[in-house]
């Protein structure tokens, strides 16, 4: 069988010159092509216009060096800098001083309620941080807070407000509490995998237990714990939500807001906007930089829940004062906020105060079925997202097999494509894909594919890192035998690779629909009345005051979330494919049951 | 079923050279083993044939159908070749009969067909009860030959088997080198097996080809290689063998250190060349130093002092001190013994020792 070349051995020698009968097939041709072009559409192109347009005047459109120059003379420009910085430098700081210690209660000691205080970080995790500062409005404005009104019951009418959430400090505060989970995830997880031997080995060369924390775990959890501070630090200097909404009502301008004003200017300062995401690009670059050389290659953190099976540090006395110290972020970031949104979102009228009558579930009526703009953001934002995850892992797994198998000359080149996203902060990729393409000849301004690519181009890198490590997981002689057996490239591909990763490609969907659902400032400069998504129409209802609308809408939004994480693992599980007959060799199926044909 | 040939196969890993033009010929039916230590270019030489790498130089041919040059590849999936793998590659999602009639499936043969050709190579690897399995359910031995079934239902012309037997225990190891034999009776498939396991080569192959950093040092039947190796190396890597080194004196005659040792030279070094003397230990025969009327005819004669002694059971293996760092293993009757220290002398029969250049 499979005779293709008819050559004699004889005429092989006066053949040379003639090429054997390998080609390129052209599905091979096709599938490279695509995918090189769409990580071109996706990210190299919304990069490169970025760039392009730093370098041009708003007014005449000729080439200049001045946007650059304006940054560095002027302050108005200089300032937000510098706030973003502090800003920055402050969640960090927030987050791994409350982080760290919080992974080691969790993952090393006795601390009672282990589980819950993990699940309630990742509820943090999981809450979109602009929403969080929605209801810390509602909790600490600086009169109509709940937190001051009770302040001022207790002290008296006269005393100013206890807390004022417009404010660095209340942002600095939102920032820190909603980035604590990042730090506790890759610390305590570098504690649980940290092996045990290796502190037993310290105990019995003579070692306490305090010496054997300062001089055996700090050390080994050292570089997760700057790898947190650095991701800490690029969420505070990246953050767009929060600023906005605490910062931008009391003048004070961050980067990302800054970024926002250019574009509500008429005319729209355009160009300068993108001569101004250089800055920031340039500093999250060189700390991802930085992270990879601490880190290696282990780009990403696991979130996983298996708690170590080996001995726990007693606390003693100490262990429920320090459940408690444990509980206060959870309080901070999800008990308190969830419970003023909800509690608003179930008033008629706010104003009119709590009671029985005033009780309802008017807003959600309203925000699902009432009123035409909310239903179109909430069947927007699950339609995109969900178009959106799945292009997002078709791509990244494509390009993590093609890199991972080195399919083709350059294949590393295509992996530093899709990796580079990571660098770009979300209100970037809004200049970059409004640069890229609110013009012709691809002019999709309005049209839901914008969004959809430039959610995929988000998240490319999460996705395309999760199917490179699935991939490291499966042999090469599992897809070799399959083509010594006949399968083409593609065939070899999905019938076997596809299979094998299995309930990896889901649970890598869910790990980039979920931020996608709840992202904000990539949507920001993209959406038209027609493309609304859920979270720009809180950040833009929020402006019009109608709080109860807004709070229901932010419940909503975290139901889907909460529902979705929660379903994510036992759907993974479900769809990991079978390796084990229910009933091992007793039956005999007929041979046509049992076929794949 | 086809031939293969091998012509001046090379092949280069960037500034590596791991095959340096290997030429090899496998008639039509035959088994050749592959056989070397690790790094010698077997495993390469069998990733080229199934179509996974592209040769640097020279070219590979089925029958007159040519599969591999240096300016293209014919795809694994057009060769006709089936691979069996080290760690068999048995997919863990399919079930045996899923994994044995994946092959059957991608050619659109006849549902009934399939069926029959399922059933028939299920029952030549004696599969049959455990077809809805999955291969975690399987020993080791269980799941090898679901890769072999896997590999035969398609009855390729060329079947390939890399290291098929390493990852099984001892015993199950010898028993399946048989099984291999007598499948390959059943068929006749033009086979080539990979192993480092000499034993392995000699139960199982027709011929067998022994490589050594990148080139091939000899092809021969199993007793051509046993029996009249090419140079040191194949003689030392398979079986037992003594290599005394010295220098050629002239046809049939090698000087090592003060001696002047006379064999059949097969090494075709000039006078004063680099030559090794080879001998196995089973030839070597022992005598105490005082005995007399040895039967010293025909023979090399060295002295020297035992240093230790194992008893074997069915030999003693006795490692003589020939003095300047020389020593000469040998197996002697178990009734014979002498204690560490003695002297003695030894007689290398001329007939069984060989003078033989170093490897190519």
């Amino acid at each position: 069988m499979g005779v293709i070349s008819t050559d004699s051995p004889d005429s092989a020698a006066a053949a040379t010159a003639r090429p054997v009968m390998a080609r390129v097939p052209l599905a091979r041709t096709v599938v490279f092509g695509a995918v090189a072009l769409l990580l071109f559409l996706l990210v190299v192109l919304p990069f490169g216009w970025v760039l392009n347009n730093s370098f041009h005047d708003d007014l005449t459109g000729a080439w200049t060096l001045g946007n650059y120059a304006r940054i560095f003379q002027s302050a108005d420009l200089l300032e937000p800098l510098f706030n973003s910085l502090l800003l920055a430098v402050a969640t960090a700081v927030i987050a791994v001083g409350i982080g760290v210690p919080l992974a080691w209660l969790v993952s090393r000691t006795d601390l009672p309620f282990r589980r819950t205080i993990r699940v309630l970080t990742l509820t943090a995790f999981v809450t979109p941080s602009f929403i969080g500062a929605t209801g810390w409005i509602l909790l600490a404005a600086p009169n109509s807070g709940w937190l001051n009104a009770l302040w001022r019951s207790l002290a008296g009418a006269e005393a100013g407000p206890l807390l004022n959430i417009y404010s660095m400090t209340g942002a600095i505060f939102i920032c820190g509490i909603y980035t604590v989970p990042y730090s506790f995830t890759m610390v305590s997880s570098a504690l649980d995998e940290m092996a045990v031997e290796l502190e037993d080995a310290a105990a019995t060369l003579g070692s306490g237990t305090l010496r054997t924390m300062l001089s055996i775990t700090i050390p080994l959890v050292t570089p997760a714990v700057i790898a947190s501070f650095i991701l800490s630090f690029i969420q505070g200097l990246t953050l767009f939500g929060v600023p906005a909404f605490l910062l931008t009502p009391t003048g004070i301008p961050v980067v990302t807001t800054k970024l926002a004003e250019f574009y509500q200017l008429f005319p729209p300062e355009i160009y300068m906007a993108a001569a101004y995401c250089m800055p920031l690009l340039l500093v999250t670059a060189m700390l991802f930089w930085m992270r990879r050389r601490i880190l290696g290659r282990k780009q990403f953190v696991t979130i996983s829940g298996k708690s170590r099976a080996g001995r726990r540090i007693a606390l003693g006395a100490a262990r429920w004062p320090a459940f408690g110290a444990a509980l206060l972020l959870p309080l901070v970031s999800v008990f308190l906020p969830y419970a003023a949104l909800l509690l608003v979102s179930l008033t008629r009228a706010w104003g009119q105060g709590l009671s029985w009558e005033n009780l309802s579930l008017h807003w959600y009526w309203w925000a699902l079925f009432g009123n035409s703009e909310t239903h179109t953001a909430i069947v927007n934002s699950l339609l995109f997202s969900t178009l959106a995850a799945t292009m997002c892992v078709m791509l990244g797994t494509v390009v993590a097999y093609i890199v991972e198998r080195r399919m083709v000359f350059g294949a590393s080149l295509f992996g530093a494509v899709a990796t580079v996203p990571i660098i770009i902060p979300g209100i970037v990729m809004s200049v970059g894909f409004f640069a890229a393409y609110t013009r012709a000849p691809l002019n999709l301004y309005g049209t839901p594919l914008l969004l959809v690519a430039a959610f995929a181009a988000t998240f490319l890198p999460i996705a395309y890192a999760h199917g490179g490590s699935i991939l490291k997981g499966i042999g090469p002689e599992l897809e070799r035998a399959a083509r010594s057996l006949g399968a083409g490239e593609g065939r070899t591909f999905l019938s076997i690779t596809i299979p094998l990763m299995g309930g990896g490609l889901l649970s890598g969907w869910f790990l980039v629909f979920i931020p996608i659902i709840r992202e904000l400032s990539v949507a920001v400069f993209l959406i038209t009345p027609k493309t609304n998504v859920m979270t720009t129409l809180i950040y833009n209802a929020k402006d019009g005051g109608n709080y109860e609308a807004v709070c229901a809408m932010s419940v909503l939004l975290l139901l889907i979330t909460l529902a979705l994480v929660a379903a994510a693992g036992p759907l993974t599980r479900l769809t990991t494919v079978r390796r084990t007959s229910r009933k091992s060799g007793r039956k005999t199926a007929p041979a046509e049951g049992v076929l794949p044909t | 079923m086809s031939g293969i040939r091998i012509k001046n196969l090379r092949k280069s890993f960037g500034t590596y050279t791991a095959l340096h033009g290997i030429d090899l010929q496998v008639p039509n039916g035959t088994l050749l083993a592959l056989l070397g230590p690790s790094g010698c270019g077997k495993s390469t030489t069998l990733q080229l044939l199934a179509g996974f790498e592209a040769p640097t130089e020279g070219e590979i041919w089925a029958d007159d159908v040519l599969l591999s040059s240096a300016r293209g590849v014919l795809p694994p999936e057009k060769r006709g070749i089936s691979l069996v793998f080290q760690n068999y590659a048995v997919w863990p999602h399919k079930t045996v009969a899923e994994n044995v009639a994946f092959g059957l499936a991608i050619r659109r043969l006849p549902k009934a067909e399939i069926a029959e050709r399922l059933d028939r190579t299920l029952r030549t690897v004696r599969l049959e009860a455990l077809r809805d399995r999955y291969p975690s359910e399987l020993s080791g031995g269980q799941q090898q030959r679901v890769a072999l079934a896997r590999a035969l239902a398609v009855e390729p012309r060329i079947l390939l088997l890399d290291e098929p037997l390493s990852n099984l225990d001892a015993h199950l190891r010898e028993e399946m080198r048989f099984e291999i034999r007598q499948v390959h009776d059943l068929l006749g498939l033009t086979t080539v097996y990979v192993t480092h396991d000499q034993s392995e080569a000699l139960v199982t192959a027709d011929r067998i080809a022994v490589m050594k950093s990148g080139h091939l040092q000899q092809l021969g039947s199993p007793e051509d290689i046993f029996e009249r190796p090419s140079n040191a190396f194949v003689a030392t890597f398979i079986g037992a063998n003594n290599e005394l080194a010295g220098t050629s004196e002239g046809n049939g005659a090698i000087r090592v250190g003060s001696h002047v040792l006379t064999a059949p030279d097969r090494s075709g070094a000039a006078h004063g060349g680099t030559v090794s003397l080879c001998v196995r230990p089973s030839q070597v025969r022992l005598f105490g130093a005082e005995e007399k009327g040895l039967p010293a005819e025909g023979c090399n004669v060295l002295s020297g002092t035992v240093r230790r002694s194992a008893y074997l059971g069915e030999y003693r293996d006795v490692l003589v001190d020939l003095g300047g760092g020389r020593t000469l293993r040998a197996f002697i009757p178990p009734a014979q013994s002498f204690a560490p220290g003695s002297v003695v002398t030894a007689l290398l029969p001329i007939g069984s020792c060989q003078i033989l250049g170093p490897a190519a």
